[in-house]
């Protein structure tokens, strides 16, 4: 015990060293990739990157409460919303990246920009025995009765949009095919790893609004997932990259997005299997040309959410 | 038990001890619990503004779905209570008439549940339990039906906490002895009317107080409740919490206020069980700690080993080989098949680039280190609880529970208000320290609960001869109490390390850049879906705390050998 005492004083001592011109950095996953980028900057600036790395919900949690004294420098989200609240709130300060050139117009702004993007999916498990589904309307069918999983808007950020984007584009359709679902013995079982366990298990068949570039990720480490991207048309998840205004580092800040906005950084974006922001990087997945994608008002219908959400879960019989 | 007027004027260290406890319960955990009912009044506290008060409360509480969630957060509590108590009384009972090394070897036993995060527990038991789970590709059938169901999470709650009322209980009855029981029998008491006359009454405040924990303990657990509970629409007051943590948007003055009804329920039910401890006070006279009764008659004996075993199995066995099966599962969906088995998780945890191994090491340092302070701190502030009684250390009891009232993510919270403030000259927030303070902050409850419960049991009348013979406090504490109190101070020791080496929420939050724990490895694997690392890493991480364990029960065999007690 005595042993294990003196390593543990040995590796907070070493730990406790923090240097102020370190940029911090709080990302949400997945930890590769930011592990991955922060080393690429390191490596090309020499500038030391401290990395929190989490989810989404506990990046901003974390940011939140340190308002007192802030500590982070550059902020990866893997919501949308995130970036419009803390930009309507005034957090963030104003940098276009030259690297961001090449970034569609919708996903930047002069705050905050897109480092890359997941598109919502179906996924399903090819060992299920059903039909390969196309369309998002074709889980209503009898023959995927209790089979289907999706993603709680109320807990997954992706799921949310897609809720939003289906309900701008469709309306009033849109409400009337998650009713049809939630009567096809749909479960929403939690956040997105939630919805996808039990098709990976077997429980159930297909997810509903699944984040692709995790299921494509899956498929390509030996798991039965098949990904659709629907042809009437998906949604993107963005993942939005910020400096906060109360970074005292903000030099090494705008560096540190010009790096992941440059082509090398967006090759790393592609690796993980995520739609890379620029157009002109090669994803490694389905891109720019091979998605239909459904664009709407972001920042209204983030203003709408809370509605949203509800009019979800009365739908789904929640 | 008269008290000496004199033995009472050498009590000199009182308020010394009295102001320790204070301040080290205050620090610990009054600062984060204060900084979250702060927030949840000044939804700006975090700027450290105070614009805008109470502009938060209505709207939250005045949320409809918040009754609901309530009244089964309540229920959830009361009956995971009943059945771990139901489960556990009869196993302490049965405990305490065990050969002394078969017992020990139970009593590690009965430690892994702790081992195994709840979180994990639930997953394992719906991949046992789910639709084409393990047991139906087995044995062809599912219990998805009663798993996600209302007797299904409370089952697997129980399940998971009634060792925390065993240890307790097995305690007090140890403490108790078999005296009183054979002078029952020696009148012509039958065995039922023993153990429901004369044994349940004397161990009812270690059973109270270790139900009090078992029901905070509930009201706080997330994730049961999250995984089994969301599947069949059961919301209880930390689910909602957790959303308003989850993704977007991200509202901490909101989980605040929901935090400020677990604390006042944990209120409640302190304030409950206060009333029922004082009623039934009861404390032993003539300490020998001689567990050893009759010995069982052989048939009895195989009998409870057999109890002892199945709910040893369904316990511990079932969830353990469930995550073990999945650590050596190439992939998910390829199921149980031998061509889908290998080495490959294990193996990956402890290639050149993994940093499995040091996340183990910084987990289990963190732990023993926990371990250790809060026994500490938990002898010294139940015995300002218990022997310096006043309406103070009544407070004080009270704040010991408050952190296990509220979810993980709420004292994360409160612990970044408190220590990331410019004013303090030195912090240990951005250093491992945090997860230590965390930690600490946490896992108090357990050992002082478990502690002051064996603490009421032990007469008065012992102190007041020590000071009688001019000992000071600490020498009473230290040399008459510590002690007699040594087993159960053990026993909570262990409890809090194994809780302290796979503690989740806080870990995530609080983590400085570039340390990660068991925990923080496991998110981060369950993070990119990887179940398969993530599995591997807990099976691993509970292997080489259970051996820590199962050895560090094996060296209290040998010291009390050794004392000859």
């Amino acid at each position: 015990m005595k042993v294990i005492v003196a390593a543990a004083a040995a590796t907070i001592a070493l730990a406790s060293v923090a240097n102020a011109a370190d940029l911090v950095v709080y990302s949400a996953g997945p930890k590769p990739l930011s592990g991955g980028l922060a080393k690429g900057f390191t490596k090309m600036t020499g500038i030391k990157v401290k990395l929190f790395q989490s989810n989404s919900g506990k990046v901003m949690a974390r940011y939140q409460a340190e308002k007192s004294n802030p500590q982070v420098d550059v902020i990866i989200s893997a919501s949308w919303g995130h970036a419009i609240t803390l930009n309507k709130s005034g957090d963030l300060l104003a940098y276009t990246s030259p690297n961001a050139a090449k970034i569609p117009a919708s996903l930047k702004t002069k705050t905050y920009a897109a480092q890359g993007a997941a598109a919502l999916a179906i996924a399903y498990n090819t060992k299920s025995g059903l039909p390969k589904p196309k369309q998002w309307s074709d889980l209503t069918k009898p023959v995927y009765k209790d089979q289907i999983s999706m993603p709680d808007p109320a807990k997954a950020g992706s799921a949310l949009t897609l809720v939003q984007g289906l309900a701008s584009a469709q309306g009033d359709k849109a409400w009337k095919l998650f009713e049809a679902l939630a009567k096809n013995g749909m479960i929403v079982p939690g956040d997105n790893r939630a919805a996808l366990r039990p098709v990976l298990q077997g429980a159930r068949g297909v997810v509903f609004g699944a984040v692709d570039y995790i299921a494509l990720g899956l498929k390509k480490k030996g798991e039965t997932l098949e990904v659709i991207h629907p042809t009437q048309g998906t949604v993107l998840a963005p993942r939005p990259i910020m400096i906060a205004k109360s970074s005292k580092n903000q030099a090494a800040a705008k560096k540190f997005v010009d790096y992941v906005l440059s082509k090398e950084g967006q090759t790393l974006v592609a690796k993980r299997l995520i739609l890379p922001a620029r157009t002109d990087v090669k994803a490694l997945r389905p891109g720019w040309k091979e998605l239909k994608i459904i664009n709407y008002d972001y920042v209204k219908a983030a203003g709408e959410a809370e509605v949203t959400k509800a009019k979800f879960a009365q739908s789904v019989g929640k | 038990m008269t008290t000496d007027k004199s033995a009472e004027k050498g009590r000199r260290l009182r308020p010394a001890l009295f102001g320790l406890s204070t301040f080290l319960l205050i620090v610990i955990v009054g600062f984060p619990v204060l900084a979250i009912i702060m927030f949840a009044l000044f939804p700006y506290i975090n700027e450290l503004s105070f614009r805008e008060p109470f502009n938060v409360l209505l709207p939250n509480l005045s949320n409809p779905r918040l009754i609901e969630a309530t009244l089964n957060s309540l229920s959830l509590s009361f009956a995971v209570t009943i059945l771990s108590a139901v489960i556990a009384v009869p196993l302490a009972y049965m405990r305490a008439r065990f050969p002394l090394r078969l017992g020990r070897i139970w009593d590690a036993c009965y430690l892994v549940p702790f081992l195994i995060p709840p979180y994990f527990g639930s997953l394992a038991w719906m991949q046992l339990l789910q639709r084409k789970g393990f047991i139906e590709q087995w044995l062809g059938f599912n219990m998805a039906d009663f798993l996600f169901s209302f007797p299904g999470i409370v089952t697997v709650m129980a399940l998971h906490l009634f060792p925390l009322i065993y240890f307790t209980t097995s305690n007090a009855f140890a403490i108790i002895g078999s005296r009183y029981g054979d002078v029952a029998k020696v009148f012509g008491g039958r065995p039922v009317q023993v153990f429901f006359r004369i044994y349940l009454p004397m161990v009812l405040p270690a059973l109270l107080s270790s139900s009090l924990i078992v029901f905070i303990l509930t009201i706080e657990e997330f994730g049961t409740p999250e995984i089994l509970g969301s599947r069949f629409g059961y919301e209880v007051i930390v689910t909602s919490i957790h959303e308003k943590f989850s993704d977007w948007p991200i509202d901490l003055p909101g989980a605040s206020v929901l935090s400020l009804i677990l604390i006042f329920i944990a209120f409640f039910a302190f304030q409950a069980h206060q009333k029922l401890s004082d009623k039934f006070q009861t404390t032993v006279e003539n300490q020998t700690i001689d567990r050893r009764g009759e010995p069982l008659p052989p048939v009895y004996l195989a009998i409870v080993i057999l109890i002892f075993g199945s709910i040893f199995v369904l316990a511990v066995v079932l969830p353990i080989v469930t995550v073990g099966i999945a650590a050596f599962m190439d992939t998910v969906s390829g199921g149980v098949t031998a061509d889908n088995m290998s080495f490959k998780n294990l193996l990956g945890l402890f290639d050149r680039e993994s940093e499995a191994w040091g996340a183990i090491l910084t987990s289990l340092s963190l732990a023993v280190m926990a371990a250790i302070g809060t026994v500490v701190i938990a002898i010294i502030v139940a015995f300002t609880i218990v022997r310096l009684r006043s309406a103070a250390t009544v407070f004080l009891d009270f704040l010991t529970i408050l952190p296990n009232s509220v979810p993980g993510m709420a004292v994360a919270v409160g612990l970044i208000l408190t220590w990331n403030q410019p004013w303090w000259p030195v912090t240990p927030y951005n250093t491992p320290l945090i997860l230590l303070l965390a930690y600490l902050c946490l896992m108090l409850p357990y050992p002082i609960r478990m502690v002051t419960a064996a603490l009421r049991q032990l007469p008065k009348s012992l102190d007041d001869a020590a000071y009688i013979s001019g000992a000071s406090e600490l020498v009473v504490i230290r040399q008459v109490l510590a002690p007699l109190l040594l087993p159960i101070a053990l026993a909570a020791g262990f409890i809090v390390f194994a809780i302290s080496t796979r503690e989740l929420v806080s870990s995530i939050m609080l983590a400085p850049a570039g340390v990660e724990t068991v925990a923080t490895y496991v998110f981060h694997q369950f993070d990119q879906v990887s179940v398969g690392s993530g599995m591997a890493m807990s099976l691993v991480a509970i292997l080489v705390s259970g051996s820590i364990i199962a050895f560090g029960q094996k060296l209290q065999g040998k010291n009390r050998t050794g004392d000859g007690s």
